[in-house]
């Protein structure tokens, strides 16, 4: 095993006037270091589309997970999906990017625009082997990994960006790949430049997309560990446990919440400087402790952490909130969701006599909530968790 | 020489210690006590209360801190101590 892991964003918007999308992505991971991940575009768009997608996607992301090969994964497709009223094929286009071991990609397609591979900055051509399967023309491919890979999958919704409107032929794939060359050069996470793809194919559309428009990123990085402490042991002869199996470990290191900051300090024999910055008007300031990278405050700021988390899972739309300020939601925000691969929660359950007071909005069993609604959203994100209590 | 702990835990943060913070840099700019009082925050002392902030004068723990009483709590606390080590 190597170092590497993978992450993966994607983003897609529905065609104009259309509840649902007709492109899917389905991610499962084999195992630790394992992952399928398939893009599929159904036929046409909207309801029907939208279920050949889903359905296309599920079947092979399950059967590749599984270990079966790609033949059989194509025929049981042709097989099962619906065929159409009007067409009267059974039609969706895919995607598939097998990251295995984190060694290798494997790289299957079927009629959806190449994948863009970027190595060191700049464009890769990948050898592409044509097979033919149930007279389907197939092109696979496989790639040792390197970091900084980044694979940038789409549906054909990018490439027929602008059609007719602001392109005569739309957004050529090459033109694509040489503005997501430029973006990989920014270090944007994998679901960042995803959303910016989706959102450039979005204005070259005039914001009334014409077909449904999907890209998946899948970037590989080097693994960053992050330790995080959130709240003083329930038992205080544990406090000197819980700081020092937390201060050996390898990665940066963030302490939420006061009384936690204060008992952190004294283990170090550090002191506390509380900064009096109001950055950002619903987030309380942060603090400094020599040798710990970043002090907040608790709950406060730990629950506008969780809608910055969902939210980047979802639309990406706060992004501009929390990528450039720098009150401790935003800064823990950066830390977890960009540069983090494997986070350590270090939580303890002591019940804070100051949340015991009724007017407040906090109680002990939102505190412990917000751990497991955090942790639960940085594993969507694709991140290793493991969180102790003391 | 005044060291002024603003609490910004949590609780006092709810209670307004941003607003605090904001009336004690204006006092400070009124009274001309640039030289005499040092404004910092810290996180929570422990002496969290149903109303106001908690404001920590050297050793001297206030709580209770809002907008309304602020005034007077400045003029008792800060200024006429001041004045008081002036004279």
């Amino acid at each position: 095993m190597n170092d590497l892991c993978a992450d993966i964003g994607y983003k897609s918007i529905n065609h104009f006037g259309e509840e649902l999308c007709g492109d899917h992505v389905d991610v499962v991971e084999e195992n630790d270091n394992s992952t399928v991940i398939v893009l599929a575009d159904g036929l046409g768009s909207g309801v029907k589309a939208s279920i050949l997608s889903t359905l296309t996607s599920k079947i092979i992301s399950t059967m590749m997970a599984e270990g079966l090969p790609i033949e059989e994964c194509v025929s049981t497709i042709a097989a099962t999906l619906p065929v159409c009223s009007i067409r009267g094929v059974a039609y969706s286009t895919f995607t598939i990017i097998h990251i295995i071991d984190n060694e290798v990609a494997e790289i299957i397609q079927y009629d959806n625009p190449h994948v863009i591979v970027i190595r060191d900055y700049e464009q890769y051509d990948y050898p592409k082997t044509e097979m033919n399967i149930g007279g389907k023309k197939i092109f696979k491919s496989s790639i040792k990994l390197h970091e900084n890979d980044v694979f940038i999958a789409m549906s054909d919704g990018c490439p027929h960006a602008g059609i007719g409107g602001k392109y005569n032929f739309g957004w050529k794939r090459e033109d694509i790949a040489s503005y997501m060359q430029a973006l990989v050069a920014g270090g944007y996470t994998a679901k960042t430049l995803s959303t910016m793809l989706v959102d450039e194919c979005n204005s070259l559309y005039g914001n009334m997309p014409g077909d449904d428009t999907t890209a998946c990123v899948v970037k590989i990085r080097k693994r960053e560990p992050m330790n995080i402490l959130f709240g003083p042991p329930s038992n205080r002869d544990d406090a000197d446990r819980m700081m020092s199996l937390f201060f050996s470990k390898e990665g940066k290191h963030i302490i939420c919440g006061g009384t936690t900051a204060s008992i952190a300090a004294k283990h170090l024999g550090k002191s506390v400087q509380a900064s009096l910055n109001f950055e950002k008007s619903d987030v309380p300031p942060i603090a400094y402790i020599e040798g710990v990278d970043l002090v907040t405050e608790g709950v406060i700021t730990m629950n506008k952490v969780i809608q910055y988390a969902k939210d980047y899972l979802k639309n990406n739309e706060l992004y501009e909130e929390w990528n450039f300020r720098k009150d401790g939601a935003s800064l823990i925000s950066r830390l977890l969701f960009e540069e983090a691969t494997d986070i350590n929660f270090y939580v303890g359950r002591a019940i804070n006599p100051a949340h015991q007071n009724p007017d407040l909005p906090i109680n002990f069993n939102i505190k412990m909530n917000l751990v497991e609604e955090l942790s639960k959203c940085l594993k969507k994100m694709g991140k290793r968790i493991k969180v102790s209590y003391f | 020489m005044l060291i002024v702990k603003v609490c910004v835990g949590s609780s006092c943060y709810i209670k307004g210690s941003q607003d605090i913070v904001e009336l004690f840099e204006k006092g400070i700019e009124e009274f001309n006590l640039q030289n005499e009082v040092v404004l910092t925050g810290s996180f929570c002392t422990g002496k969290c209360n149903r109303e106001g902030v908690t404001i920590q004068i050297n050793d001297e723990v206030h709580v209770g801190i809002t907008r309304d009483n602020f005034r007077t709590f400045f003029k008792n606390n800060i200024v006429d101590i001041i004045e008081k080590k002036r004279m």
